[in-house]
């Protein structure tokens, strides 16, 4: 099984692809930083003054973007030997579909860790240098900050291993990057913000739960700010319930898309 | 010995007809046998039934005793080119080696080797997505050879390859199998495989019409062109003894399924004079096309509503 998965990385260490996407992971959470930065403390910002834990808080923990590109990455993992028929050559070395599955959610697990990693450096880095350029002295205590990055990174981990499983079910890989992002970024928004009570639950939420951020902090539109009945989840039961959207998704991908012909 | 052994392999796809209808055949060790049949034919999906790619409907498949899937250490037993766009565009040949080679459990080293021997070296570093397809091809086939495997199952490799990239094939088939490997190759151009083959077995709509060494396929294609003054009381001697026959002229006849000594000897033991009698080269595409012709047209003929 080590073999298996030192043949995942190292496909992924040898494209491209991967490199520009933690790229723009990375791009995105400094951009992202740096606007909750800049709106902290400012009239109408929606963000309190950097000199607060909240403030800052704000600003450490946009690391959300890691969490859906590390999703993205899984997808390809998984979904991209279908479109470039290398899933061919793949069985031909490891018939054991379900051990390649294994195999490749693992790699998924590992390169969303990274993803989580760096993202959680910038927005902390990010978050301290504007403190430090105002004066102020941080509000955060070094723990809290690396709670915060921990939760960052075994949520874009766990969204790693679910972008695997959801390529191995979907096998296209358009489909699986553009479903990520919508239900991320659009539908997540839309029932958190019109079903308060289920938002806590919701994969993606629960998953920004884990590195702090607030709920709701991840969305977009007016489930970003707004006060729900329900708070978070506590970090086990977030992790739990990530974790089993994982598991249960790969177990139908197990048992349905790797059963299938590769024709 | 039998190395790969497929017995009443039957695959129908969702409610379409059958793919592939009980093929049975047996490839022996250290030989070359072409798998031949036109296009839709049923040979991928044979082939990917045998490498456990695709799950037979009914049947068995097995390479050394086994299912594919079964095989300890597969790509050791089998090296396959199933496509030859099986390789990610974006990534460069030598990388794309090395994580087979590592799949393989092969040191670094054989990448090299078999980038030298696919003639790729200067190409080594370069994305895929650049290759030709006769470069992509090379590619595929390094990446079967890479575990030194004893069996070799190759789909089309001819494809997409130049004239020069087509000698450098037969070049490493008859190597291969002068080094006792044992190779099923498929084509659908008899003449690309009849020079490294012994024996082909010819497929067309899901069936195996013919299974035979290339020497009897020859000498069945072969025809020989009769003159005679009684050329008709000669066709139906002829016709008696199970050769067919064509009336060309008045005097002139055209003979399949019999030697130019077996008509003489025929033609002598009834007295009937011979003017000329002279054997013509078989031409192997034309056997090829008239036994997958004749296939179609028995199924043409079955679906001819009554």
């Amino acid at each position: 099984m080590t073999r298996l998965i030192k043949v995942e990385l190292l496909k992924l260490s040898t494209l491209r692809g991967s490199y520009g996407m933690l790229a723009v992971s990375a791009a995105l959470t400094a951009l992202f930083a740096s606007l909750e930065a800049s709106r902290a403390g400012t009239a109408g910002g929606g963000v309190a003054p950097l000199y607060t834990a909240s403030g800052l808080s704000a600003v450490t923990t946009v690391t959300g973007w890691s969490m859906l590109f590390a999703a993205v990455l899984g997808v390809t993992i998984a979904a991209g030997e279908f479109r470039h028929a290398t899933a061919t050559l793949t069985y031909l070395a490891s018939p054991n579909r379900g051990r390649v599955l294994i195999a490749k959610t693992a790699a998924g697990t590992v390169a969303g860790a990274v993803f989580g990693m760096v993202s959680a450096l910038i927005a902390a880095g990010t978050g301290l240098a504007f403190t430090a350029a105002h004066g102020y002295h941080a509000a955060l205590g070094a723990g809290t900050l690396a709670g915060d990055a921990a939760g960052a990174v075994l949520g874009a981990a766990l969204f790693g291993a679910i972008g695997v499983a959801a390529g191995s079910l979907i096998r296209s890989q358009l489909a699986g990057v553009i479903g990520i992002f919508v239900w991320g970024l659009v539908i997540e928004s839309l029932i958190g913000g019109l079903f308060t009570a289920v938002r806590p639950y919701l994969p993606y939420t629960a998953a920004t739960t884990l590195a702090g951020i607030k709920l709701g902090g991840a969305a977009f539109g007016p489930a970003h700010d707004l006060a729900g009945v329900a708070g978070p989840l506590p970090f086990a039961a977030a992790a739990a319930l990530v974790a089993a959207i994982a598991v249960t998704l790969a177990a139908l991908a197990a048992r349905t898309t790797l059963t299938r012909d590769i024709t | 010995m039998a190395v790969i052994e497929v017995s009443g392999l039957t695959k129908r796809f969702a409610e379409g007809p059958l793919a592939v209808d009980h093929v049975t055949f047996a490839v022996e060790e250290g030989s070359v046998v072409g798998f031949l049949g036109p296009n839709g034919a049923g040979k991928t999906t044979t082939l990917r039934m045998l490498l456990g790619l695709v799950t037979p409907t009914e049947g068995t498949a097995a390479i050394h005793g086994r299912p594919y899937r079964e095989l300890a250490s597969p790509l050791h037993a089998v090296g396959a080119v199933l496509d030859s766009a099986a390789a990610h565009p974006g990534r460069t040949a030598r990388n794309h080696l090395r994580i087979h080679a590592l799949a393989g459990q092969v040191p670094p080293s054989r990448v090299e080797e078999v980038l030298e021997l696919a003639d790729l070296t200067s190409a080594a570093g370069r994305r895929v997505g650049g290759f030709s397809l006769g470069m992509r091809q090379r590619l595929g086939l390094a990446t079967a050879l890479l575990c030194d495997p004893e069996v070799l199952i190759l789909d089309e490799p001819a494809n997409g390859l130049d004239p020069e990239g087509a000698r450098w094939l037969r070049r490493l088939l008859r190597g291969l199998a002068a080094d006792g490997h044992t190779v099923l190759v498929s084509s659908h151009l008899l003449a690309e495989v009849a020079q490294s083959a012994d024996s082909v077995l010819i497929m067309d709509h899901g069936r195996l019409i013919a299974q035979a060494a290339l020497d009897e396929l020859i000498s069945a294609g072969q025809r020989v062109q009769v003159r005679s003054p009684r050329a008709a009381q000669l066709a139906a001697a002829l016709q008696d003894q199970g050769a067919n026959v064509r009336l060309l002229d008045a005097d002139r006849l055209e003979v399949t399924g019999a030697t130019g000594e077996q008509i003489g000897t025929l033609a002598a033991g009834r007295s009937i004079p011979i003017f000329e009698i002279a054997a013509q080269a078989p031409d192997l595409e034309d056997v090829f096309l008239r036994l997958t012709t004749s296939t179609q047209q028995d199924n043409q003929d079955m679906e001819v509503p009554a």
